[in-house]
């Protein structure tokens, strides 16, 4: 790391990620949800008829259904006021569709990003990158050898404009409808920026991808696309991190992830997600693998306040492959929600499904996880393991395991375990010279390496930094 | 889910029963509350993923099924002479004080609407008091089941550092005629400071039968409570097997077996709560299902913030011997005590093929060696079972089983 991005061993997480910087924008929307809201939204984005019809009617059936409320041990969600959100705000840029050099930026936009670490990563181990700020895409780039091998990697916004013909067909239709569920319909009717990849028959894009999302106004709500396409034995890491300023008013994140692995393939999604602790993290993630495709999801959720977000992966050819591995750490007031949803629908489908998750003052964590292996899929297998690591007496952690079983020709295994940080660990440690606050750090970051290994060395370094951000000083 | 209230149902029906019982007025009291309270309540919790349910008991015509004015069943009971065990009205007479303090005291009767329904309409009941300092050899009771529909309730206390192990058969009646029943079940067992009891039932009933069990226990200080819970029969088993560890280092085992075949649907639950510091769960649960049978199980250790030095484990295995049959699991932690060691396991699978592989090489016939494998498969919850009685019945029944196959 040079001098200038010594900012980044930043101790303080206020100072890291917590920065406010002023509110500027070019266009926002009122606060709340009404037909109004969405025709300005489609129109401000010059958007073509289909997709402000999809977004309308998306809209309806957000008014039609019902608050998930009924889930056992579930976040509490009545702080959540739709109509307290105020669902677009476009910063104040001349591109749309993000610029290709980070000069180009407002000079507040830039040294956010700056501080974050992205136009240094991008130098070092990515092949392209895409960062949002607010409801827009501010900055899009990909490295040429990309471009030329016919991948895509833009902003989604510029998606509908420039390839109407592939989102057409795949966005929010076979994947993710927004009848899935409310907080889908809500991103179907309000969605905006986020990521378009597709990556040709074929190509292998060796380094990963990049789109960071960065929420600045207070009380905002974001709702960025992805929509990725990864045709016949193509291959492509995508990787997303987020954050945002600490408010006291709530902030809502509902994004909605859409993958196609098609024959072959593989597509691996990473997330470092660290909203700041006043954000709803209410996402859907879905995948859907065709024969001997194998999808990936990596998920590291530290921050925010609430987050129910559950990446499904659909086995729909023979062969198919799924990993989930996920860590959660929940601190004071934060109640962390997450798990894995797997639906064996062919033959010889495989899935492995890792859960680590970390509690502490008073933090809660909850692995909600759901595998089906329906009639048919004979010699499948799914094993799910389940890991929980407390702190302190006043945090929970629950797990809620689900298997629905219907073919005989199986092999299911789930285990779980929770226990506290050992004593006997500690005291060993701490023999060797090491305080208890590196004694138990250390023990935390060899809980958890099964999953930081699998992230490029720079997110893992990051990983393993938030979260000693998120353990120091308060460890008793 | 809607509940239903039966239109055919009145006042005059449970008035009728306590005072053939020869209630006292509290208990007629408690029956009429429960029967108001009808209106109100839901049904006993069920699993429920996107778009499924995997118990679906608001399909059941309870209205049909129930038929409070004509039920009748025979019963067997056997005791040491230490232990009393008496018939429901018997116990009115003899032990009102204890019926009193008791009754509903482990099993709030308004828990749900089955659980209301039983306590307005129970007509059937024993009750077991084992007095301090006993060490009793083994209670058997055997619930002959001879109507459409059977109101069961159980209610076993043991006092301060006895013991008893106790054994509890339902069948049905060989003349008794109906193309569907309902059998309700409730066991409230209360295990004093340092006592042991051990529960052992066999269910049995006609595949007929739509039956509803909730078997419950509280522990007192060092107290040890252990549940066997063994399921054959029934068309539909709703059954929840729970113990609350209210006393410091008190101890629970359930153990759970079930043998599916047809289109049986067992939905079998263990549930476990550490109320306090010191306590032990440990749960197992191994069933086999056959043909278009489904099983759904649900395990919940809950761990309370008060309850220190917790150790708690769940075992849940699943055989799967037929294709078309459906196996359903959802193991859970609560967990809100760090100075916990908690673990859970569950599997789903079926014979496993090597074992196969070796008996057939060993000359033994596959069809054979798989029910050999499918008996081997229940022997480590045989094995937890004290009552030599209960382990044979429970064994034949599954070698009845293994023998139909064809």
């Amino acid at each position: 790391m040079s001098s200038e991005q010594d900012h980044l061993k930043e101790t303080d997480t206020e100072a890291r990620f917590g920065f406010k910087k002023e509110q500027n924008s070019a266009f926002e929307t009122e606060k709340g949800l009404t037909e109004e809201t969405i025709r300005l939204i489609s129109d401000d984005k010059d958007e073509p008829d289909w997709m402000r019809d999809r977004r309308l009617r998306a809209l309806r059936q957000f008014h039609e259904m019902p608050m998930p409320t009924d889930w056992p041990g579930q976040p509490d969600l009545t702080e959540v006021d739709i109509d307290e959100i105020v669902p677009y705000i476009r910063p104040d840029i001349d591109t749309r569709g993000g610029v290709d050099d980070w000069e180009e930026l407002p000079e507040e936009i830039q040294d956010t990003f700056d501080k974050l670490g992205i136009p240094e990563a991008e130098k070092n181990a990515l092949s392209g990158v895409g960062a949002q700020y607010e409801s827009e895409i501010v900055y899009q780039n990909m490295q040429e050898q990309w471009e030329e091998k016919g991948v895509i990697f833009c902003d989604m916004d510029k998606a509908v404009q420039e390839h109407p013909d592939l989102v057409e067909e795949y966005f929010m239709t076979k994947c993710v409808p927004p009848s899935d569920n409310k907080f889908a319909a809500l991103h179907g009717a309000v969605w905006s920026g986020g990521s378009f990849v597709y990556v040709p028959e074929d190509v292998t894009v060796e380094m990963p991808v990049q789109a960071y999302f960065r929420m600045n106004s207070e009380g905002m709500g974001q709702f960025e696309h992805t929509l990725i396409v990864a045709e016949k034995n193509s291959e492509v890491h995508y990787i997303e991190g987020c954050s945002a300023p600490q408010y006291s008013q709530f902030n809502l994140h509902s994004g909605c992830v859409e993958v196609f692995v098609k024959e072959g393939a593989h597509v691996q999604y990473s997330t470092v997600q660290n909203w700041s602790k006043n954000t709803y993290n209410l996402n859907t993630k879905r995948a859907i693998t065709e024969k001997d495709a194998t999808m990936e999801w990596v998920s590291g959720s530290m921050g925010s306040k609430a987050t129910m977000l559950y990446p499904c992966t659909i086995l729909k050819g023979p062969g198919a492959t799924d990993n989930h591995i996920t860590i959660a750490f929940a601190g004071e007031g934060q109640n962390i929600d997450t798990g894995a949803k797997v639906y064996h629908n062919a033959p010889n489908t495989k899935s492995t499904i890792e859960s680590k998750s970390i509690s502490k003052d008073g933090g809660r964590t909850n692995y909600r996880g759901l595998v089906h292996i329906a009639d048919g899929a004979e010699d499948s297998s799914t094993s799910v393991e389940c890991d929980a690591l407390m702190f302190d007496n006043e945090s929970t952690s629950d797990t809620m395991p689900y298997m629905e079983i219907e073919e005989s020709k199986v092999d299911v295994a789930h285990e779980a375990t929770v226990g506290k940080i050992g004593d006997e660990d500690v005291f060993y440690l701490q023999s060797r010279g090491l305080d208890d606050d590196d004694a138990k750090q250390m023990i935390v970051a060899g809980f958890i390496e099964p999953i930081t290994e699998e992230l490029p060395i720079e997110y893992a370094v990051e990983l393993n930094r938030l979260i000693e951000l998120e353990m120091e000083g308060s460890l008793g | 889910m809607s509940t239903q209230v039966h239109a055919t149902l009145t006042e005059q029906h449970v008035r009728a029963i306590s005072e053939e019982l020869g209630e006292p007025d509290w208990l007629l009291e408690t029956r009429l509350d429960a029967l108001e309270a009808l209106e109100t309540l839901p049904f006993p919790d069920v699993i429920q993923t996107p778009g499924r349910t995997w118990t679906d008991l608001s399909e059941l015509d309870f209205e049909a099924l129930v038929e409070p004015s004509t039920t009748a069943d025979e019963k067997e009971r056997e005791a040491p002479e230490e232990v009393d065990v008496l018939s429901f009205a018997q116990a009115v007479e003899d032990h009102e004080e204890l019926l009193r303090e008791q009754f509903g005291s482990v099993v709030d009767p308004q828990t749900n609407y089955l659980t209301a329904l039983q306590t307005a309409l129970f007509t059937s009941g024993t009750v077991i008091y084992v007095p301090d300092g006993v060490d009793a050899e083994s209670v058997t009771i055997r619930t002959t089941m001879d109507s459409q529909s059977l109101f069961n309730y159980t209610l076993v206390v043991v006092e301060q550092s006895s013991s008893v192990t106790i054994l509890e058969r339902q069948e049905t009646g060989a003349d008794a005629d109906s193309d569907s029943r309902y059998y309700s079940g409730i066991v409230e067992l209360v295990a004093g400071e340092n006592s042991y009891v051990q529960y052992g039932s066999l269910q049995d009933l006609s595949e007929d039968t739509y039956n509803y069990q909730l078997k419950r226990a509280s522990t007192d200080t060092y107290a040890n409570a252990d549940w066997i819970d063994c399921n054959i029969g029934s068309r539909l088993t709703k059954t929840s097997v729970e113990t609350t560890l209210a006393g410091e280092a008190s101890e629970s085992k359930i153990v759970g077996a079930f043998y599916g075949h047809n289109d049986q649907h067992f939905d079998v639950d263990s549930r476990v709560w550490h109320e306090n510091e010191h306590t032990t769960a440990d749960l197992v649960t191994r069933g086999v299902i056959d043909d278009d049978a489904r099983s759904v199980y649900e395990g919940v250790q809950d761990v309370g913030s008060e309850a220190w030095n917790t150790n708690s484990y769940q075992r849940e295995n699943t055989l799967m011997l037929s294709d078309e049959s459906e196996a359903d699991a959802s193991p859970k932690l609560i967990i809100n005590n760090h100075d916990t060691e908690a673990s859970h396991s569950a599997t789903v699978g079926q014979v496993d093929a090597n074992d196969l592989f070796y008996m057939t090489s060993r000359g033994v016939s596959e069809h054979l060696a798989k029910n050999m494998l499918v008996s081997g498969f229940f022997v480590p919850v045989l094995d937890e079972i004290e009552v030599e009685e209960l382990r044979e019945d429970v064994n034949g029944r599954v070698q009845d089983r293994l023998q139909a196959r064809s």
